[in-house]
């Protein structure tokens, strides 16, 4: 342990990090202790370039870089000294020689540090009367990445990142002195399945995104505290939201989890929420052997009423259950009391799988795959095989999953089902053959909590309206649950 | 006392004749006597006790203590450990490495050679400046020789010891003479100085504990080693024994290489040595150390060549090279051509440096055209400011010191540009 005092409060860290390091570990770097910085991240190796972070240490005569300095027992750290002020303001006074100051027209305005920091410890007036240097703008960086070399202050933390995350490293700074500038290797292109994080680490305008670029000014984005449901890891997002749209996801810092990135599919799955597919009312197969629109409501009693019929003539032994990895642990509950309740004993889970990578991608594509076996839900495996030798005659499925789990024959074994009863948050080709169907909420529409591959829960909340008459599917499992007049006490 | 003949050229006293430059006649004139000496001889912490006590200084620019700096490396451990040689010669006005390069390339082996006992280091990289071909062709010589001749390799004087020597050349960048500049460039990555800590005494060439010394330093070693401490103390001053060369530029009669002891005075190296200005021209300006010095005007030439006196003159010795401008220079154009340089040769990494550099020469070159205002002068004593001790390595220094020399002495030259809206000196060199 080593107790270091910044401006008059004493902090106990450990040895062995530098100012910076043991500043963010306490908690407080930008939250109490006010040291700006360009270049450091807490997830990326130390750089040092930038120089906004000098700070003044007792008994040592020049300013030194907070991020490179490394901590010892009884240093005396001073933040806000007139030197440091000064130190800040000839850095922000340099930055901004040669920035263009488009900020009108710049898409990383209301989240941009050079913004941030020139109002917070810059100097007001420009003294500079030179030509500003001339770049590229709208350069093409790649796939989802584009590029403006004039609002760029080589800071290289997309370069650090390239290199030290995905280990990719597509781009480099070439050329020296004021004439330096971001570049693609010859022949590459910024293209891995994390590019979208070089935009986020990016302090300003000069790396954004191609899919939210120009979409909405972001002050008027709400930031609302989300989990990606792309897959197992639960990636800790900020849904940005507005106008009861979400305009993009961005990593939410959370070292358990994901540290501070998310992956390029899992960022752009935000469009799932409000897509053109999205399943926002109930249907019931009518007697034209048609789905037709109805409410909620009666759906349930349509589904409790086929339920019923069947168990009271032929035993729980016949219905079968499909759970799947993108309900909530909530929802997983309440389909475990509604099955209990019924006595079905025939449960599985379905999820998709898909490619995984040693960062951050899971190749079970559900992020509550892992909440759902803790239920004891197995492997759907076996509930698809008494399907196949016709032991079934009623299923109830959560989401669609099941259309890619390797035990289900085609949609035509579901085919010969007497009840096919599908709660799922979007169309898909079960409707097909579905009698009753049930219109669920996004992960961004309810509250709940997730479960993740390593076991950590994690806890969502709405972010906008639920699309439709979308209902949680706990509310819809515990609805039917009382028609069928299994309810148990705690769910009434 | 010592009965060695006192001599104020021995680094460059042999270097009129080409057998010198052959390991033959290095032996002939008692070349790597001093290595065997050193190696059969001596402890490596006694070498490095007599170099410390030689008071020998660094004679890159930055003038630290050689023994001192060997003495920081890690004698402990079973990783390896590196020389590197700098000879990445690139501060303007300064030609006096290339010389020991071409004519005195088996002296600075052999004090390479000493200083690798001394620090028990595996190899040394000589870094070489990418446009020195010829020297760097030289070096490869003497270093085949040396290896030849098994003063180099496996088992050196029979006494175990081994250590190899890999000439490298580099590819053109002033800030590849910035030692960890160097070290990244000799490690293949793109040159640029490393943030401190880590020292490279700890973390230096490929990760390992490392020394960086340059040229000349090296050259000095073998005299050292022979003649003894007292015997270099014996040139110099107190603070700054032994010779240096001294690179004469500029509007001078006779510019060229003069070994004189450290202390020399500037204004006898000026007038007497490099015999002062033609056609009876005066003096207006000496850069003393390289161009990021700060100049000193004609009245300030009184000085002994040593950083204790130079810096009560507010400039340093540097790499010792001497430049001189005459009457008719223009200290706008000086400015410009400077800070031109320093423009061009930041590595681009710190932000004081790579914008700093860059506008200083903005404004010098717009005060030059005749667009000046009344401001421009304390802005750029204050971009100084911004730059001066605030960045990851000295270059910001460099660019800043020698701007900040010229508004000190000259800044008249830089008023009368704003006043008369044009540059008063037509008789000034060309830009």
């Amino acid at each position: 342990m080593a107790k270091i005092t910044v401006d008059g409060t004493e902090y106990e860290t450990q040895e062995g990090r530098t100012i910076l390091q043991a500043l963010d570990e306490l908690g407080i770097l930008m939250n109490g202790v006010d040291i700006p910085h360009y270049c450091w991240h807490p997830k990326l190796s130390i750089d040092g370039s930038c120089r906004l972070c000098q700070v003044e240490i007792e008994g040592v005569p020049k300013l030194q870089i907070a991020c490179n300095t490394p901590i010892k027992d009884g240093m005396e750290i001073r933040t806000q000294t007139a030197p440091v002020k000064e130190a800040r303001e000839g850095v922000m006074e340099l930055l901004l020689v040669n920035h263009p100051l488009d900020c009108p027209i710049c898409d990383q305005a209301g989240e941009c540090k050079l913004q941030d920091y020139a109002f917070e410890y810059g100097v007001e007036h420009s003294r500079s009367r030179e030509p500003r240097r001339a770049g590229k703008k709208n350069v093409d960086f790649g796939p989802t990445i584009t590029f403006d070399q004039e609002r760029c202050i080589l800071c290289r933390r997309c370069v650090r990142f390239c290199r030290e995350v995905p280990g990719t490293g597509e781009i480099g700074v070439f050329g020296r002195g004021d004439h330096s500038a971001l570049e693609t290797f010859p022949g590459l292109e910024l293209d891995n399945p994390y590019s979208m994080n070089v935009a986020d680490i990016c302090p300003v305008g000069a790396l954004t995104t191609k899919d939210f670029r120009f979409k909405i000014r972001v002050w008027f984005l709400e930031d609302v505290p989300g989990i990606c449901t792309g897959c197992s890891k639960g990636c800790n997002v900020w849904l940005g939201t507005a106008n009861n749209k979400v305009y993009r996801y961005v990593p939410r810092r959370n070292d358990a989890v994901n540290e501070t990135w998310v992956c390029d599919d899992g960022r752009m799955s935000y469009r799932h929420i409000g897509s053109a597919d999205r399943l926002d009312r109930a249907m019931v197969r009518g007697e034209l052997g048609v789905l037709e629109v109805t409410s909620v409501d009666d759906a349930v009693a349509a589904a409790s009423e086929r339920l019923r019929a069947l168990v009271d003539a032929k035993g729980p032994g016949v219905v079968g259950a499909v759970a799947s990895g993108h309900g909530t642990n909530e929802d997983l509950e309440a389909f475990v009391r509604l099955l209990d309740g019924l006595g079905v004993e025939n449960r599985g889970l379905a999820t998709v799988q898909g490619e995984s990578d040693e960062l951050l991608v899971q190749a079970e594509k559900a992020a509550n795959g892992e909440g759902a076996r803790k239920l004891g839900f197995g492997d759907a495996a076996g509930v698809l095989d008494r399907l196949n030798t016709g032991g079934l005659e009623a299923l109830v499925v959560m989401g669609h999953d099941l259309l890619d789990a390797q035990h289900l024959g085609g949609i035509e074994g579901l085919e010969r089902l007497d009840t096919l009863i599908v709660l799922d948050s979007h169309h898909s080709a079960l409707e097909r053959v579905a009698h009753v169907v049930l219109p669920a909420r996004h992960a961004a529409e309810k509250a709940g909590h997730f479960t993740n591959h390593e076991g950590i829960v994690q806890a969502v909340a709405p972010a906008v309206e639920p699309a439709g008459e979308a209902v949680p599917e706990a509310e819809a499992f515990d609805r039917l649950a009382a028609a069928l007049g299994v309810a148990g006490e705690d769910a009434a | 006392m010592l009965t060695v003949p006192h001599t104020t050229n021995y680094l460059t006293e042999h270097f009129g004749d080409d057998a010198f430059t052959t390991l033959e006649g290095y032996r002939a004139r008692g070349g790597y006597e001093a290595a065997k000496k050193a190696i059969s001889e001596m402890s490596p912490a006694d070498v490095i006790e007599l170099v410390k006590d030689s008071g020998l200084q660094g004679r890159g620019g930055a003038g630290f203590s050689a023994g001192m700096k060997w003495s920081f490396m890690p004698t402990d451990g079973d990783q390896p450990s590196y020389l590197v040689c700098n000879a990445d010669e690139s501060e303007p006005g300064s030609y006096k490495d290339r010389i020991l390069l071409e004519r005195g390339g088996h002296q600075m082996l052999e004090g390479i050679l000493i200083a690798a006992w001394a620090t028990q280091a595996d190899t040394t990289f000589i870094y070489v400046r990418g446009e020195y071909a010829f020297p760097a062709d030289q070096l490869d010589r003497c270093v085949r020789e040396a290896y030849d001749a098994g003063l180099l390799g496996e088992n050196i004087f029979g006494k175990g010891f081994k250590h190899d020597v890999v000439v490298h050349r580099g590819a053109g960048a002033y800030i590849c003479g910035e030692e960890t500049g160097l070290l990244e460039s000799l490690e293949g990555k793109k040159g640029q100085p490393r943030k401190k800590p880590p020292f490279p005494a700890q973390f230096g060439a490929f990760g390992m504990p490392t020394t960086v010394n340059n040229v000349e330093t090296f050259s000095h070693v073998p005299h050292i080693v022979k003649n003894g401490a007292d015997w270099f103390k014996g040139f110099g001053t107190e603070k700054s024994p032994g010779t240096m060369i001294f690179g004469v530029s500029g509007h001078v009669v006779r510019p060229g290489l003069y070994e004189l002891p450290m202390g020399t005075p500037l204004d006898e190296i000026v007038f007497e040595h490099a015999q002062g200005v033609p056609e009876g021209r005066k003096v207006k300006g000496v850069i003393p150390g390289g161009m990021s010095m700060p100049i000193l005007p004609a009245g300030m030439l009184d000085v002994p060549m040593a950083n204790e006196s130079l810096r009560e003159r507010k400039t340093m010795l540097g790499t010792g090279g001497v430049m001189v401008m005459d009457e008719r220079t223009c200290m706008v154009r000086a400015a410009c051509v400077i800070t031109y340089f320093f423009r061009d040769e930041s590595c681009g990494q710190c932000t004081q440096c790579r914008e700093g550099t860059g506008w200083l020469n903005k404004i010098v070159e717009r005060i030059e055209r005749g667009a000046g205002s009344e401001g421009d002068i304390e802005l750029l004593l204050d971009v100084c400011g911004k730059m001066e001790a605030k960045t990851i390595c000295a270059f910001a220094d460099a660019a800043a010191w020698p701007v900040q020399g010229l508004l000190r002495h000259f800044r008249e030259d830089f008023e009368e540009h704003v006043r008369q809206k044009k540059c008063p000196f037509p008789e000034s060199f060309e830009l």
